[in-house]
């Protein structure tokens, strides 16, 4: 029986993203020219392609002619050419300047506005037409390690298990897919990327990887309240000027409207909560009036890694490559990764594409990935705004001073290499931090009308999100213990303000102690509390495949 | 062996799409497995573990889309499917469903004659028919045994099949020989996910699609014209519950507050509309005819457990007595009663309203069995001709009755909550139907009513239980008592009860009290102490207040049957009932419904009990229980004197 649990594959590719699936399209394409053929098998833990896709999303087209040169650039479905393209400066509570500058590194000129989720979709259709197999709904806990240490591949999650990790009667093991090559595409914070970048030390010598959480909602409004095309960012408001990000609205076609906020998890303040921030930013009267008397239909968070090219782990190791967002690849001035996304999923074809012609899937072989890499667009945009984003971890007024001098020195500024802290570490403890708290800021602005803003659980309603009742709760504190004396009481708990759906919840018991409660059920997938909680951390594991959000064209 | 597995492709439940708000439906094109079949493909699969070598078949009927759902179940370990699809079908009734599945198998060759065993397994009922007939009508129209509400199945010796069968206060185990029907409740063991492999092999599988014509079927008795029951309406049920009031605040204390704050605002009670709302229709000038030749009288089932006339059979008379006077003519209700001794029971029949009971002593039939039941049932119709034959929706009385539609040839109506003689006019031919019996009943997670006409003799409807009051007892009254010798042969009795467990029936004290704190499965964690503690502070503040729960926690042992709530339970009428940890399935939420008031408390903000509740507090059981009894000891909580 356990026989029949094993597939084999030439190529496993986890995650049906950008990355994963323009690996498998680019290498389907030139594994064709060369008149070879290879399973290549995609793995996805969303219910369907596109369910736990959420970007923006302002995307640069020409990477889609570069990985599709067949397609009628027509048939790609873009919502719509990017016809305006402005900056607003949000001033304090009401006032907002349209800037007469436009940033070039955030020029959205050939640009189109898309849903990502929708893309990936098509991606996937054309992936399935040159043979690529694609599986969603399953998720891989597991990477498989040969008796040398290698990886040979990756197992599913074992399902039919209760919350005590106990088996039941419809326990089924999970499937143990081994592939001469893995790809891993799982985008940010990857669960089983992280656990081999830190098995094989890959960020060895790199700044650590730097995150940024977005917050975004769909809404239908009235006709002519924005032009489909029109795409704003806004700076400022409800943001300081320690605090790095910014909203964004992008005008959808049938009267829809993409809305917005993206915040670097630097923040200080223990109590910041983007989220919340997000629906204070709806508020601002410029962002309010394109909204009223609409209707919020969708809603979703995920990180965006945004160290840039100090950051980047290592891509390869024996038997696997790293692509896209897990790798880091998201450009920050412009706030872009799907073409890199792309981008790194055609290189790391062709770099596949050799190893397959040598049979030989070693580091030696796969390192040609790296210097592909150095070669191509990817270190063309990243280089020159290596330290951009370091720069802005010192506030915008001191970032802006080192953003200007990288321009003239070519990236380096001053200082050649700015260091940077992990996101956790940047968090202050209560007693340290000195600055008004995020309550304390917003307190006329955090009760939500349930019109124009809405409580996290409302939100996570509109995400989709669902989980199986009988599973071990993947989200694992990783040290009771240190959990309670250092998150709880000397940060007053970050997580259960950070996360977006309402995952954490401090509960004071009746003897006046704090314990934490954990919803895993609302957990939207955006992975902040593995990159935001401080002291010993929070683990997030993958739960059960088609568990999370059930996005639709996010 | 072979294990078939009927399942059925439904559009996502109500209770499981609206939002928050009530408004949105964001997965309005979403379709699923329906939950009670994916636990009979569980059962299946279950089975297989005694059977590693057992052929794995899956048969669906329904529109070319059905094939997704068959695929997935492929993907979960079943090998081959098969769907009988055809514009012909449109329209069918329960009756044309079953002859079409069975049908379907028949052509596949499984027959009560095939060599190699073989069970099929079904849902109990569905999301959007909530009849649970078809599977009933299948096993009779392959002459199999069947059983249904069945939980968990195993293999027996001799390569039988042991079932665990749900049953009102307990449960049965069955040994039934192959081939069978088995119908599975969603209290058993939940569907596996698909595994990578399944999905792999789904990927290469095809479906094999056939039409009636493929296997042989006729047009005559299925689709909307060969059906023998119709759906003439079908209202909108609008709940005579207001919206429910959420306790808002951060602290438990704060949230109980909230609660007795809201309990004392002034609530509009809106008027259940369905049942009455009737639209005047043109008035047609049709010839009026009466169909129903020579048959006549209204025939009951009174069904005995542990020597007793169960309640619900009693309850049956109210709505028998009403269409008996409706019809005129001297129509009488007449009642069957059989078992082992029970002649003397039919005095009581009388006091409640029998014009005439047909007794059928057999010492083999002191427990109920479907087999020689229907048998019996089958002989006195055709003995006695009725016009109508009405059930108690009980676990038993759903699935003879469905079998005796069969072999009558009549279909049915089940789990009615209202029996109406009126009339039906046919445009189509251009005449008036008239007397004709309206069954109707609630559908659709019980949002719609749909009202149901049979053109065939007798007209068959299940009364769920609950609905109709007892009528008073006339002490003293008489009438016709007689025996029937019905023909059984050995093969009635091919499907044995290995055990009967049943609870006692006992605790009245749940029928009057004022207050009722039931738990759930949430509160299991411990053992229902604080349920018990709230109802106990309740009682010692001077209100008559008992403890009860769900069927969860009687599965697991912690409360006696007597004390279960809802459709196996009991149904319940108090001023308060208070839900703490039950997550409000409708088969709890049919036996609560008729409560004053009724106060959910859950974690899971969307659990299905809010949107069937008066007041709602979403937090930890734990927490906000201890602070309810608080409320009740200083005497904050306190009921509104009406």
């Amino acid at each position: 029986m356990i026989d029949e649990n094993i597939v084999y594959t030439d190529v496993l590719i986890i995650g049906a993203g950008p990355a994963g699936l323009s690996t498998a399209i680019h290498l389907a394409d030139l594994l064709k020219k060369k008149g070879e053929r290879q399973r290549i098998l995609v793995i996805e833990k969303g219910s369907a392609v596109g369910a736990h896709i959420l970007s923006g999303a302002v995307v640069r087209s020409g990477i889609f002619k570069e990985l599709l040169p067949e397609v009628n650039f027509e048939d790609i479905p873009f919502d719509s050419p990017v016809k305006k393209d402005g900056l607003l400066f949000l001033l304090g509570k009401s006032m907002a300047i349209k800037s007469p500058l436009h940033p070039p590194y955030m020029s959205n000129k050939r640009a189109y506005i898309a849903s990502l989720g929708l893309l990936c979709q098509f991606l996937a259709s054309i992936a399935e037409e040159k043979g690529v197999e694609i599986y969603p709904g399953f998720a891989v806990n597991e990477v498989l390690y040969n008796s040398e240490g290698k990886i040979y591949g990756a197992k599913t999650i074992d399902t039919g298990i209760n919350h005590h990790g106990e088996k039941m009667e419809n326990f089924q093991v999970g499937t143990r897919i081994e592939a001469k090559l893995t790809i891993f595409a799982e985008g940010v914070k990857g669960s089983l990327t992280q656990t081999v970048i830190d098995k094989f030390d890959l960020q060895k010598g790199k700044n650590p990887q730097i995150y940024s959480l977005g917050c975004k909602e769909v809404w239908e409004i009235p006709s002519s309240r924005i032009k489909q095309g029109e795409v704003y960012h806004t700076m400022g408001y409800p943001l300081n000027f320690r605090e790095f990000g910014g909203g964004f609205i992008y005008g959808l076609k049938n009267n829809r409207v993409a809305v917005g906020l993206v915040v670097g998890l630097d923040t200080a303040d223990p109590t910041f909560d983007v989220y919340s921030a997000f629906q204070v930013w709806k508020t601002h009267p410029a962002i309010a009036k394109i909204l009223k008397g609409g209707k919020m239909i969708a809603f979703g968070a995920k990180t965006l890694p945004e160290g840039g090219y100090y950051s980047f782990p290592k891509p390869f190791v024996d038997n696997a490559l790293i692509v896209g967002d897990g790798a880091g690849f998201v450009a920050m001035p412009a706030l872009k990764g799907i073409h890199h996304a792309i981008k790194s999923g055609m290189l790391a074809a062709e770099t596949a594409l050799v190893a397959f012609s040598k049979n030989d899937f070693s580091e030696q072989t796969l390192q040609i990935y790296q210097e592909k890499i150095d070669a191509s667009s990817i270190y063309k945009e990243f280089y020159p705004v290596r330290n951009f984003r370091q720069a802005f971890a010192k506030g915008l007024i001191k970032g802006a001073f080192h953003f200007g001098t990288q321009l003239i020195t070519g990236g380096a500024g001053f200082a050649g290499k700015l260091k940077v802290h992990s996101d956790a570490e940047a968090t202050k403890k209560m007693k340290d931090f000195k600055g008004k708290r995020f309550k304390e800021r917003f307190k006329n602005k955090l009760e939500f009308d349930k019109e124009l803003t809405f409580d996290k659980m409302t939100a996570v309603f509109y995400s989709g999100t669902h989980h199986d009742e009988n599973q071990v709760c993947h989200l694992k504190v990783n040290n009771l213990n240190t959990f309670q004396s250092i998150n709880i009481e000397q940060y007053d708990a970050p997580c259960q303000y950070f996360c977006p759906a309402d995952v954490y919840e401090i509960h004071t018991e009746h003897d006046g102690t704090k314990k934490l409660r954990i919803h895993f059920e609302n957990c939207v997938h955006c992975k902040t509390c593995s990159i935001k909680a401080v002291g010993d951390g929070i683990t997030w594991n993958v739960p059960n495949g088609d568990n999370g959000p059930e996005y639709e064209n996010m | 062996m072979t294990i078939i597995s009927l399942i059925k492709q439904v559009p996502l439940p109500n209770e499981m799409r609206m939002g928050e708000d009530g408004l949105m439906d964001r997965t309005k094109a979403k379709s699923i497995i329906n939950v009670d079949c994916q636990y009979g493909l569980e059962a299946g699969l279950q089975l297989r573990k005694h059977y590693p070598e057992a052929r794995m078949i899956v048969c669906s009927m329904g529109p070319p889309s059905f094939q997704a759902s068959l695929k997935k179940a492929i993907s979960m370990g079943y090998d081959e499917a098969y769907l009988l699809s055809d514009k012909k079908l449109g329209g069918s009734d329960t009756f044309a469903t079953g002859l079409a599945l069975a049908t379907l198998l028949k052509h596949l060759e499984f027959t009560k004659e095939a060599k190699a065993p073989f069970v099929i397994f079904s849902g109990r009922q569905t999301s959007d028919g909530d009849t649970a007939h078809v599977p009933s009508q299948v096993a009779e129209n392959l002459d199999v045994p069947q059983a249904t509400f069945v939980e968990k199945v195993t293999s027996g010796e001799h390569g039988n099949i042991i079932a665990k069968r749900i049953i009102e206060g307990g449960f049965q185990m069955l040994e039934l020989p192959t081939p069978c029907v088995v119908s599975c409740t969603p209290t058993g063991i939940a569907l596996r996910k698909p595994s990578l492999v399944g999905a792999i092999k789904a990927r290469n599988a095809t479906v094999t699609v056939l039409g009636i014509d493929d296997i042989g079927l006729g047009t005559e008795k299925i689709g909307l014209n060969g059906s023998p029951t119709i759906v003439s309406n079908v209202v909108d049920i609008v709940s005579e519950r207001p919206p429910v009031l959420m306790s808002e605040g951060t602290s438990e204390k704060e949230k109980v507050n909230s609660l007795i704050q809201n309990m004392k605002k002034e609530r509009t009670v809106l008027n259940k509309q369905a049942a009455k709302e009737k639209i005047k229709t043109d008035t047609f000038d049709f010839q009026v005819v009466d169909t129903r030749g020579d048959n006549k009288h209204i025939l009951t089932w009174a069904e005995v457990v542990n020597g007793k006339i169960i309640r619900p059979s009693l309850e049956l008379f109210t709505p028998a007595r009403h269409l008996a006077n409706q019809l005129g003519n001297d129509t009488k209700v007449k009642t069957v009663l059989i078992g082992k001794e029970i002649t003397a029971l039919s005095d009581t029949l009388f006091e409640y309203g029998a014009d005439e009971v047909i007794c059928v002593e057999d010492e083999r039939l002191e427990e109920y069995l479907v087999l020689p039941f229907a048998q019996i049932f089958a002989q006195i119709v055709k003995k006695e001709k009725p016009e109508i034959a009405l059930f108690a929706a009980t676990t038993a009385g759903r699935e003879l009755a469905p079998r005796l539609a069969v072999k009558t040839g009549s279909g049915i109506t089940a789990d009615c909550t209202g029996l109406e003689i009126d009339e039906y006019v046919d445009k189509k031919n251009k005449q008036i139907i008239r007397p004709i019996l309206q069954s109707l009943r609630p559908t659709y997670g019980e949002s719609k009513l749909a009202t149901i006409l049979g053109f065939e003799y007798p007209q068959i409807s299940t009364a769920r239980a609950g609905t109709f009051e007892i009528p008073a007892r006339m002490e003293d009254k008489k009438g016709v008592l007689s025996t029937f010798e019905p023909q059984l042969d050995a093969s009635a009795f091919r499907a044995k009860i290995l055990q009967t467990l049943r609870g006692e029936g006992g605790l009245q004290n749940l029928f009057d009290a004022e207050v009722i704190v039931a738990g759930g499965r949430g509160t299991v964690t411990d053992q229902l102490g604080l349920v018990k503690e709230l109802a106990k502070a309740l009682s010692s503040s001077g209100i008559n207040a008992e403890w009860a729960c769900s069927r969860a926690v009687v599965d697991e042992g912690i409360a006696e049957y007597a004390r279960q709530i809802g459709q196996t339970g009991k149904t319940v009428r108090p001023k308060i009932y208070i839900a703490i940890g039950i997550s409000g399935a409708i088969q709890h939420l049919v036996g609560i419904k008729e409560s004053d008031t009724i106060i959910a408390i859950n974690h899971n903000s969307k659990a299905p009990i809010f949107k069937n509740a008066d007041f709602g507090i979403v937090g930890e059981y734990q927490d906000i229980v201890p602070e309810l009894i608080e409320q009740v000891k200083n005497g904050t909580f306190q009921i509104a004197k009406k």
